[in-house]
C-alpha cells in the first residue's frame, strides 16, 4: 500500500502541506490557496504540523495503520480498511459522529468537525493519480508517498 | 463436507468475527443468526427512533456483506439451548449443529424491581431494534405525551434525545446526583443536563422511583417518586443497566459467572465454544466487542491470538452539539492524586494524576486530538517529567511521537 512517508528532520514548518489539504478538500468552489476563506469553519486541515519545542516539528499525518484504531471502533460501518488500497476509508453519510474513532486512534489523528456532525480525516485525496495535494506541496520532501509493504 | 462455523448474534462481536473468519477460510460454512432482521448498530437506534435513520440505515455492513462474505444468514432466529454432547443450537424449529460455535448474544436490559415494572405491558428497554420498534410503535399507538425513563446512562439520553426528536416530553430518573454519573462530574453533568432541559426534558436527580400506577389493560400510568410525588406517563423505559444474554445458556452446562467464563483466547469451558462480546461481561463497548469477535475468529480459524487489549473505562458522547471523551475514573477518590480542572469559553477539562500516571480524563468541548489520552490511561505512561515542562493538558502525541520502518506512528517511551 501507499502510505504518507514522513522524515521529521526535514520539516521546516512551513504548513504548505496543511494548506493544500484545506485547499484539496474546499467545497466553496473557489480554487487557488490565495483564496481560502479562513473565516469559514470548514476549512481546516486534515493533517496538521506541530511544534516538538526544541526547535524541529513533527508532521501529524493519518498512517492509514495496519490495524486501524479508528476502523476498529466504528460503530456505523463509516470506517473502513480498503483490502485493495489499503487506506482506511471514510464514509460521512454512513457516519453517526459518535466519535469512538477520535477516542480510540493512538495518535489523535481523526477529529470532529466544526459542526460536531462528521469527522475530517485523511483520504489520500481520493486516491487521484497525481498523489495527495499534502505531499506535492512540501518544499522539502519531508513527506512522500511511497509503497510500503 | 465442508467444517460448519455458527455464530450467534450479529452485533459488533459477532459481524467482526464472521468478517475475520471468511478472510482466514474460504471455504468453511459460515452461519449467523439473529433475533433481529437486520444487523444493526445499537449505537445509533436513538436515530431510528427519532425518524433520522431507517432501519437499512442502521446497518454498519455494507449491504451485500452476507452474500460478498458467502455467510448464511438467519434472521429472526432465535437460539433456545445449547447442547454441548451434541455439539448444537436448539432453535425454535430444530437444532443447529457445529464444528465452531461463537457465542455474541450480546446483552439485555434489566428491569429494576418496582412494583409492576415487570408485569406491566407497556415497560420497554431500548438495546435491539426490536425495542425501538416496540417503542415507535407506542409512540403512534399511544399518540404518547409523555415518557418516564429510568436512568440517564448513555442509553438514557439516547432514548430520551430520539423520543423527543418526536415531540413527546420525557422525564428521566437517575438515581445518582448528575446526569450520566458514570462518564460525568458535576460540571460536565450540568452542562449536558441544561441543554437536554432547554429541549424540554426534566430530569430527577438522585430520586428513585418506589411504587407505580397501572390501569384495567396493565398498563402503568403513572410512576410513584421516592418522593411521593407522581408523575404520569403513556410509558416506561428502562435504562438503568444490561447483564449477559446468558439466560438461554443456563441448562448447557458451560461455566458462567457474571457473563460466559472465556480464557484469553475467548474460549469457553467447551471444547470449540468460543464466546465474545458483551456475553463474557469483560465489557460494554463497541470497540472492545469487535476486539474480542476478532480474536476469537482467529483462535477458531486455528490461528493464536490473544485478547490483550482489555481497558474499557472509555467512552465519548455526543449530545446537542456538545461533545465530550471520558477515560478512567473521573470521580474517583485516590489518596495523594492531584486533580487538575481547566475551563475555557468552550471547554471543560479534568484529569486525575497519582504519581506521575494519569487515572482519568474528560474533555468536554472540543475533542479533537485527545487519542492519546486513552493510550497513556491504559499503559500507566510516566508523565512526570513532561508534567514538569507544562501543563498536563498541553500533553499531545507529539511528546512520545515515534516511527517504525513501515512509517507507521509508534510511542517512543
Amino acid at each position: 500500500m501507499k502510505r504518507i512517508v514522513i522524515d521529521p528532520s526535514k520539516c521546516d514548518g512551513c504548513k504548505n502541506c496543511e494548506l493544500a489539504c484545506m485547499e484539496s478538500h474546499r467545497t466553496d468552489g473557489g480554487t487557488g490557496v490565495e483564496t481560502l476563506n479562513f473565516n469559514l469553519p470548514e476549512t481546516q486541515a486534515r493533517n496538521e504540523i506541530v511544534n516538538d519545542g526544541k526547535g524541529g516539528y513533527l508532521p501529524m499525518f493519518c498512517r492509514h495503520c495496519s490495524v486501524p484504531g479508528c476502523a476498529n471502533s466504528c460503530m456505523s460501518g463509516a470506517l473502513k480498511k480498503d483490502t485493495e488500497t489499503g487506506h482506511v476509508t471514510y464514509d460521512e453519510k454512513r457516519c453517526g459522529a459518535c466519535f469512538m474513532c477520535v477516542m480510540n486512534c493512538p495518535y489523535g489523528i481523526p477529529k470532529p468537525d466544526a459542526a460536531g456532525t462528521k469527522i475530517l480525516k485523511c483520504d489520500f485525496c481520493n486516491e487521484r493519480p497525481e498523489g495527495p495535494a499534502c505531499v506535492l506541496a512540501c518544499p522539502k520532501q519531508a513527506i512522500r508517498a511511497e509503497e510500503v509493504q | 463436507m465442508a467444517e460448519i462455523y455458527v455464530i450467534v448474534g450479529a452485533g459488533a462481536a459477532g459481524i467482526a468475527a464472521a468478517e475475520r473468519i471468511r478472510l482466514y477460510k474460504k471455504d468453511v460454512t459460515i452461519i449467523m443468526m439473529s433475533i433481529d432482521e437486520y444487523s444493526h448498530s445499537r449505537c445509533m437506534l436513538h436515530k431510528y427512533l427519532g425518524g433520522e435513520r431507517t432501519a437499512e440505515e442502521l446497518s454498519f455492513v455494507e449491504p451485500d456483506f452476507f452474500e460478498k462474505n458467502n455467510i448464511f444468514w438467519g434472521k429472526e432466529q432465535k437460539a433456545l439451548g445449547l447442547d454441548i454432547q451434541n455439539r448444537q443450537i436448539r432453535m425454535e424449529n430444530g437444532y443447529q449443529p457445529y464444528d465452531k460455535l461463537l457465542i455474541a448474544t450480546g446483552s439485555v436490559f434489566g428491569i429494576p424491581p418496582i412494583n409492576n415494572f415487570r408485569t406491566a405491558s407497556n415497560v420497554y428497554g431500548f438495546r435491539d431494534l426490536s425495542d425501538a420498534r416496540k417503542i415507535d410503535a407506542a409512540v403512534k399507538a399511544k399518540n404518547a405525551k409523555h415518557v418516564f425513563i429510568v436512568g440517564s446512562g448513555l442509553v438514557g439520553l439516547d432514548v430520551a434525545v430520539g423520543l423527543m426528536e418526536r415531540g413527546v416530553k420525557v422525564t428521566i430518573a437517575e438515581m445518582a446526583p448528575r446526569v450520566m454519573p458514570l462518564q460525568t462530574d458535576d460540571t460536565a453533568a450540568k452542562a449536558y443536563q441544561e441543554r437536554f432541559e432547554a429541549e424540554g426534558a426534566r430530569f430527577l436527580l438522585g430520586i428513585g422511583a418506589s411504587d407505580s400506577i397501572v390501569n384495567d389493560q396493565n398498563e402503568i400510568t403513572g410512576v410513584v417518586l421516592s418522593t411521593g410525588e407522581t408523575i404520569e406517563c403513556d410509558f416506561v423505559i428502562c435504562a438503568a443497566g444490561v447483564r449477559p444474554n446468558i439466560e438461554w445458556l443456563k441448562d448447557s452446562g458451560l461455566a458462567m459467572e457474571r457473563g460466559i467464563t472465556v480464557d484469553g483466547y475467548m474460549r469457553t469451558s467447551a471444547p470449540d465454544v468460543y464466546a465474545a462480546g458483551d456475553v463474557t461481561g469483560l465489557s460494554g463497548v463497541w470497540p472492545n466487542a469487535m476486539d474480542m469477535g476478532r480474536v476469537a475468529a482467529a483462535n477458531m480459524c486455528g490461528v493464536e491470538a490473544e485478547y490483550t487489549d482489555r481497558y474499557c473505562m472509555k467512552n465519548t458522547s455526543n449530545f446537542y452539539g456538545l461533545q465530550m471523551l471520558t477515560i478512567g475514573d473521573i470521580n474517583a477518590q485516590i489518596e495523594g492524586a492531584d486533580i487538575y480542572v481547566k475551563e475555557s469559553r468552550n471547554c471543560y477539562k479534568k484529569a486525575i494524576v497519582k504519581d506521575g500516571v494519569l487515572k482519568a480524563i474528560l474533555i468536554q468541548g472540543d475533542i479533537s486530538h485527545t487519542g492519546h489520552w486513552q493510550y497513556l490511561i491504559k499503559n500507566s505512561v510516566d508523565v512526570s517529567e513532561l508534567l514538569k515542562q507544562k501543563d498536563v493538558f498541553d500533553i499531545t502525541y507529539g511528546d512520545f511521537y515515534g516511527m517504525d520502518d513501515l512509517a507507521e506512528y509508534q510511542y517512543a517511551l
